[in-house]
C-alpha cells in the first residue's frame, strides 16, 4: 500500500490513455474524469452483472459444453474406473452401460456441434467486426506478450511487491491459458473419441498415413495400426481426466469459489460481468466500455465526482481517501 | 413360473428313473465320509432333478458302471459322450455329446499323449464349465414370438411347441445362453492365474489374458453389465462353442486367417489394419517404449496441471486478502471490503 502513495500525479491526457506505464495509478478518460487503479473497491457491482462480456451464442455455448461434459464424464470416468465399486452403480444411473455408451455418443457429438458452432460465431464475428473496422485484436483470445508480463506482474502483486494489479484486457493470460487448452483438449478428445467409436473405420485411414510419417522403429513391434489405437486409448482417457481434473479443480474454484466471485459468478447465464471484476482484471476492457456505453461514463463520472476525485483535487494518498470515505459514510 | 418341463421328444423318452436309483438317493443325508474326514453328500433332490436339463436322461445313461442294485463302491467317472436313449426329433440315432467331445479333445483344452500331469490336472473337463443347470425361461426380445409361434401352431397346436420354438430361437439370436459375465468369471477361474499358466508353460501374453481382457473396452463394458461387447466365447470361438485352439493353429478363431470373420460379427467395416489392434492391451503400455514414456508424461501432465493451477489460484486469493476481500457472503456477494459503498438493498 505505502507504495502507491507517491505514484498519484494526475497526467493531463487529451483522450483515453492507455499508453500509461504501470505506475500509472490514474488513468484519464475524457469526459469522466482521472479513475483511480483500484476504484474497483468503491463501485457498486450487482452480482448477476453490470457489463456486457459474452454475447448470448456464447453463452449457450458454454452451456452446452457445461452438460455435455458432465454427462461425458458421467458416463466415462466409469469405463475407465470401471474395476471401481461406484463404476457400476454411476452407469446404472443412465440404465445400464449399453444405454450409457449411447449417452456418451450422444452428447459427444453435440459438443462437437458446439464447437462449430463457437468456431462459426468467433470466426462470423471477427470478420463483422473487421467489416466495420472495428476488430481489436488485443480484445480477442490471441495470446501476446503483454499477457506474459501481465503474468510476473500479478505475481509480483500477490507477492506484495507491486502495487496494483496489472491493467489487463478482456481476457488476461489465465484465461488465454485456459481457452488454448480447452482447444488443444477438445481436439485430442474428438480425435481420439472417434479412433474409439468407429476403430474400423479409422484403421482404415490415418495408420496408413503415419506410416509414412513415422519410422517403424517408434511403433516398435507392434503394427502402425496398433500402435495408434494403443496411443488413442490412453490419449482419449488421460485427457479427459486431465479435463475434468483442471475444471473441477481449477476453473470452478478459480470462477465461483475465489473471494470477491463467491457463492457463484453469474456471467455465465447472464453473460454480464460485475463491474468490480471487470476493473479488477479486465481494467483496459472497462476503458472501452466507458467509451461504449454512455450510461457508465455516467456513472463513474458521477462516482468519481462523489469520492471528490475530480480531476483538480489530488489526494494525498490513498490511505487518507479511505478513512475520508468511512467519515462520509 | 417359467420352467420347461416337457419337451416335445418327451413322449419317446422312458421314465427317467428306471432302475429307481432316487429309492436311495432321494434321501436326505445319504453320503459317507472318506478316508480325509470329508463328508461326501450323495443325495439328488428330486424335484430339483427334475427340473434340469438332464431331467429325460436316466440316470444309468450317464452312471453306466451302475448295473446291479444294491451297486459297488463306484470307481469310476461319467463320460459325458455316452450316448444316452434319447432320440432326436427328426432322427433315429440316440443322442451324444460325442460332436462336442471330438471337438472339445482337439482344442486348446483337450488332455493329450504328451500333456504332462500337471497340464491334465490344469485342464478343464465337460463338467468343470457345465453343471447341469436348471432350465430358465429365455426371453425373446428382439423376436416377434407371438406371430412366428403362431405359424408352428398352424401345424403342432400340441403345448409341447412352445418349448421346441423357444429352444430353437435363442439359438438362433445369441451364440451363447450364458450371460458374458458368466462366461468371464468362467473362463478367469483358471486364466486369472497367471502364476499357474505360466508354470504350464504359457506365453507371457497368454497369461495374463484375463487382465489384458479387463483392461480393454470389451473387458470393461462386460465388467460393467454390456450384452453387447465382446466375451471370450465370442472371440476365441466359433458357434461350436469348444474350438478354442492357440493362436497359431489355422484352425483357431483367432488365427490370422480368421481372426477377420472373428470380429466381424460385431466391427462391420473389419480391415487389414484393424485386425492388428490390441484387444488384450499390455495394462501398463511396457510394449511400446513410446506410448509409455507418453502415458508416463501425461500423468505427470495431470499432477503438474493440478498442483500449479490450484497453487496459484491459492496464492492468488491470498493475494487478493491483502485489500480486505473476504470469503464471506454479504448482500448476496463477497465483494465485501471494509471501506466500500454501502450497497443497496436487492429484492
Ligand atoms: C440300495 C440303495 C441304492 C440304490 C438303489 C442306488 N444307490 Fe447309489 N449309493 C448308495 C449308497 C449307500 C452310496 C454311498 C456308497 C459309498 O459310501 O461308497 C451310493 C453312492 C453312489 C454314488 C457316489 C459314488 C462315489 O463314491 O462318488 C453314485 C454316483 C451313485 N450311488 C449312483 C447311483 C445310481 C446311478 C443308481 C441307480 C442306477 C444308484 N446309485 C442306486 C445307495 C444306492
Ligand atoms: C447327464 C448325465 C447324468 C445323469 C442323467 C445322472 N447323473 Fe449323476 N452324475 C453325473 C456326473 C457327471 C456326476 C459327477 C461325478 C462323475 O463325474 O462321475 C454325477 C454324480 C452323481 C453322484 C455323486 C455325487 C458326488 O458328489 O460325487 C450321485 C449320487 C449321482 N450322480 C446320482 C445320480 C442319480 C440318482 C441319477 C438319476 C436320477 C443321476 N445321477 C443321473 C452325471 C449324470
Ligand atoms: C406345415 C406344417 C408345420 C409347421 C408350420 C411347423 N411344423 Fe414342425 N413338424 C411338422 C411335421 C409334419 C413334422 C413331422 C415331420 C417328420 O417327422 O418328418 C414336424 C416336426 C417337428 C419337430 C420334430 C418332432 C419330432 O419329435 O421329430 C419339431 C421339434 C418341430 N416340428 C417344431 C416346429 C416349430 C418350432 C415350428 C414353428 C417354427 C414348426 N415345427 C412348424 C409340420 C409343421
Ligand atoms: C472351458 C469350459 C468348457 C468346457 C471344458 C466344456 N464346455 Fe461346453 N460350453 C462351454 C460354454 C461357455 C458354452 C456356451 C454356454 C452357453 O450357451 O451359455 C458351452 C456350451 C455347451 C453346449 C451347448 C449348450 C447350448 O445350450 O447350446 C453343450 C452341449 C456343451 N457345452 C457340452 C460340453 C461337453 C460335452 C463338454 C466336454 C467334452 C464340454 N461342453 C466342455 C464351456 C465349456
Ligand atoms: C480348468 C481351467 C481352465 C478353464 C476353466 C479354461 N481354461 Fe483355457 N486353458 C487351460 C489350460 C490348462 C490351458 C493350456 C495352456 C497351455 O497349453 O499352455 C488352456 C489354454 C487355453 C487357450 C490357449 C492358450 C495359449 O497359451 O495359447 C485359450 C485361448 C484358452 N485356454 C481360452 C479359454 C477360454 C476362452 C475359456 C473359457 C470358456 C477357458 N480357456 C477356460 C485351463 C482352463
Ligand atoms: C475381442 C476378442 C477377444 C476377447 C473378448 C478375448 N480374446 Fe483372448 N485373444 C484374442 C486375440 C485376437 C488373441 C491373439 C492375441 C495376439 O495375437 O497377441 C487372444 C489371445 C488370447 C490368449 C493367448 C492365446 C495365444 O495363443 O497366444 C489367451 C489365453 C486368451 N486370449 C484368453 C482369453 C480369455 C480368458 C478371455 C476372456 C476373459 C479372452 N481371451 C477374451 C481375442 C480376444
Ligand atoms: C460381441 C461383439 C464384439 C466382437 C466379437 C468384437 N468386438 Fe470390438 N467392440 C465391441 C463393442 C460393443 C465395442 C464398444 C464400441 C463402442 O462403444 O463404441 C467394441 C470396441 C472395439 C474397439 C474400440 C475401443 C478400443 O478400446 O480401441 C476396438 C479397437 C475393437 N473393439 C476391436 C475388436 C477386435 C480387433 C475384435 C476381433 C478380435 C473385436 N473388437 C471383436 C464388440 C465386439
Amino acid at each position: 500500500m505505502e507504495q502507491s502513495l507517491d505514484t498519484g500525479t494526475p497526467k493531463p491526457a487529451p483522450t483515453l490513455d492507455r499508453s500509461m506505464g504501470e505506475d500509472g495509478y490514474y488513468t484519464f478518460v475524457d469526459g469522466v474524469g482521472h479513475i483511480p487503479r483500484d476504484i474497483y473497491k468503491h463501485v457498486q457491482s450487482d452480482p448477476r452483472g453490470d457489463l456486457p462480456r459474452y454475447s448470448i451464442h456464447i453463452v449457450i455455448q458454454h452451456l452446452l459444453i457445461f452438460i455435455t461434459f458432465i454427462l461425458l464424464a458421467a458416463t466415462g470416468l466409469p469405463i475407465f474406473f470401471s474395476d471401481l465399486f461406484w463404476a457400476k452403480h454411476l452407469i446404472d444411473l443412465f440404465g445400464g452401460i449399453d444405454i450409457a455408451r449411447w449417452v456418451h455418443r450422444i452428447c459427444a457429438f453435440i459438443m462437437m456441434f458446439t464447437s462449430i458452432y463457437h468456431v462459426v460465431t468467433v470466426v462470423g464475428g471477427t470478420i463483422v467486426k473487421l467489416l466495420r473496422h472495428e476488430f481489436d485484436y488485443k480484445r480477442t483470445q490471441i495470446p501476446r506478450l503483454k499477457d506474459l508480463q501481465d503474468f510476473f506482474h500479478d505475481i509480483k502483486y500477490f507477492l506484495g511487491i507491486e502495487p496494483f494489479r496489472p491493467k489487463m484486457e478482456k481476457f488476461m493470460y489465465k484465461q488465454k491459458l485456459h481457452y488454448m487448452a480447452v482447444f488443444y483438449g477438445s481436439f485430442v478428445l474428438m480425435t481420439a473419441g472417434s479412433a474409439l467409436l468407429f476403430p474400423d473405420i479409422v484403421a482404415k485411414s490415418i495408420p496408413g498415413l503415419i506410416g509414412k510419417v513415422l519410422p517403424h522403429w517408434v511403433v516398435g513391434n507392434d503394427s502402425y495400426s496398433a500402435f495408434f489405437q494403443d496411443l488413442v486409448r490412453l490419449m482419449h482417457a488421460d485427457e479427459a481426466v486431465l479435463a475434468l481434473i483442471v475444471l473441477a479443480f481449477w476453473h470452478w474454484m478459480n470462477v465461483h469459489f475465489v473471494p470477491g466471485r463467491f457463492p457463484l459468478q453469474w456471467a455465465f447465464l447472464t453473460g454480464r460481468i460485475t463491474r468490480e471484476h471487470q476493473i479488477e482484471e479486465h481494467f483496459l476492457e472497462y476503458l472501452n466500455n466507458l467509451r461504449e456505453i454512455p450510461e457508465e461514463r455516467e456513472y463513474m463520472r458521477d462516482l468519481l465526482k462523489e469520492l471528490s476525485l475530480a480531476p483538480r483535487e489530488q489526494p494525498a494518498s490513498d490511505t487518507i481517501l479511505a478513512s475520508e470515505l468511512s467519515r462520509i459514510h | 413360473m417359467a420352467l420347461l418341463m416337457v419337451p416335445l421328444w418327451a413322449l419317446t423318452a422312458q421314465a427317467a428313473d428306471k432302475m429307481n436309483c432316487l429309492m436311495c438317493h432321494k434321501h436326505r443325508y445319504i453320503g459317507r465320509i472318506d478316508a480325509n474326514g470329508k463328508l461326501h453328500n450323495y443325495n439328488v433332490d428330486e424335484t430339483m432333478y427334475r427340473h434340469t436339463v438332464h431331467r429325460n436322461i436316466d440316470c444309468h445313461d450317464c452312471h453306466t458302471y451302475i448295473t446291479k442294485i444294491p451297486h459297488d463302491p463306484v470307481t469310476q467317472t461319467v463320460n459325458c459322450a455316452n450316448s444316452c436313449h434319447i432320440k432326436p426329433p427328426f432322427s433315429q440315432e440316440t443322442f451324444s455329446h460325442q460332436h462336442i467331445m471330438t471337438i472339445f479333445n482337439g482344442s486348446a483344452h483337450g488332455r493329450t499323449p504328451e500333456d504332462s500331469d500337471r497340464m491334465r490336472a490344469a485342464k478343464p473337463d465337460c463338467i468343470f464349465c457345465h453343471q447341469n443347470p436348471l432350465y430358465s425361461k429365455i426371453s425373446e426380445e428382439n423376436l416377434p414370438e407371438a406371430e412366428a409361434l403362431r405359424r408352428c401352431q398352424n401345424c403342432h397346436p400340441q403345448g409341447g411347441v412352445i418349448q421346441a420354438f423357444q429352444h430353437i430361437a435363442h439359438r438362433l439370436r445369441k451364440k451363447t445362453t450364458r450371460a458374458p459375465q458368466q462366461i468371464v468369471a468362467l473362463c478367469a477361474k483358471c486364466h486369472q492365474d497367471s502364476e499357474r499358466m505360466l508354470q504350464l508353460g504359457a506365453s507371457p501374453r497368454a497369461a495374463e489374458a484375463v487382465e489384458s481382457y479387463n483392461h480393454s473396452i470389451h473387458g470393461k463394458l462386460v465388467r460393467l453389465g454390456s450384452k453387447k461387447a465382446a466375451d471370450c466365447i465370442s472371440c476365441h470361438a466359433s458357434s461350436a462353442l469348444h474350438d478354442i485352439y492357440k493362436k497359431d493353429n489355422p484352425k483357431a478363431s483367432i488365427n490370422k486367417a480368421n481372426i477377420a470373420q472373428t470380429c466381424r460379427q460385431c466391427h462391420a467395416k473389419t480391415g487389414d489394419w484393424f485386425i492388428d489392434i490390441a484387444v488384450h492391451p499390455s495394462p501398463i503400455h511396457k510394449d511400446n517404449p513410446i506410448i509409455y514414456l507418453m502415458s508416463l508424461f501425461l500423468q505427470l501432465a495431470t499432477y503438474g496441471t493440478v498442483i500449479s493451477m490450484v497453487g496459484l489460484m491459492l496464492f492468488e486469493t491470498f493475494g487478493r486478502r491483502r485489500e480486505g476481500i473476504r470469503l464471506i457472503l454479504f448482500n448476496g456477494s463477497s465483494w465485501h471490503r471494509p471501506n466500500k459503498h454501502a450497497r443497496p438493498k436487492r429484492g
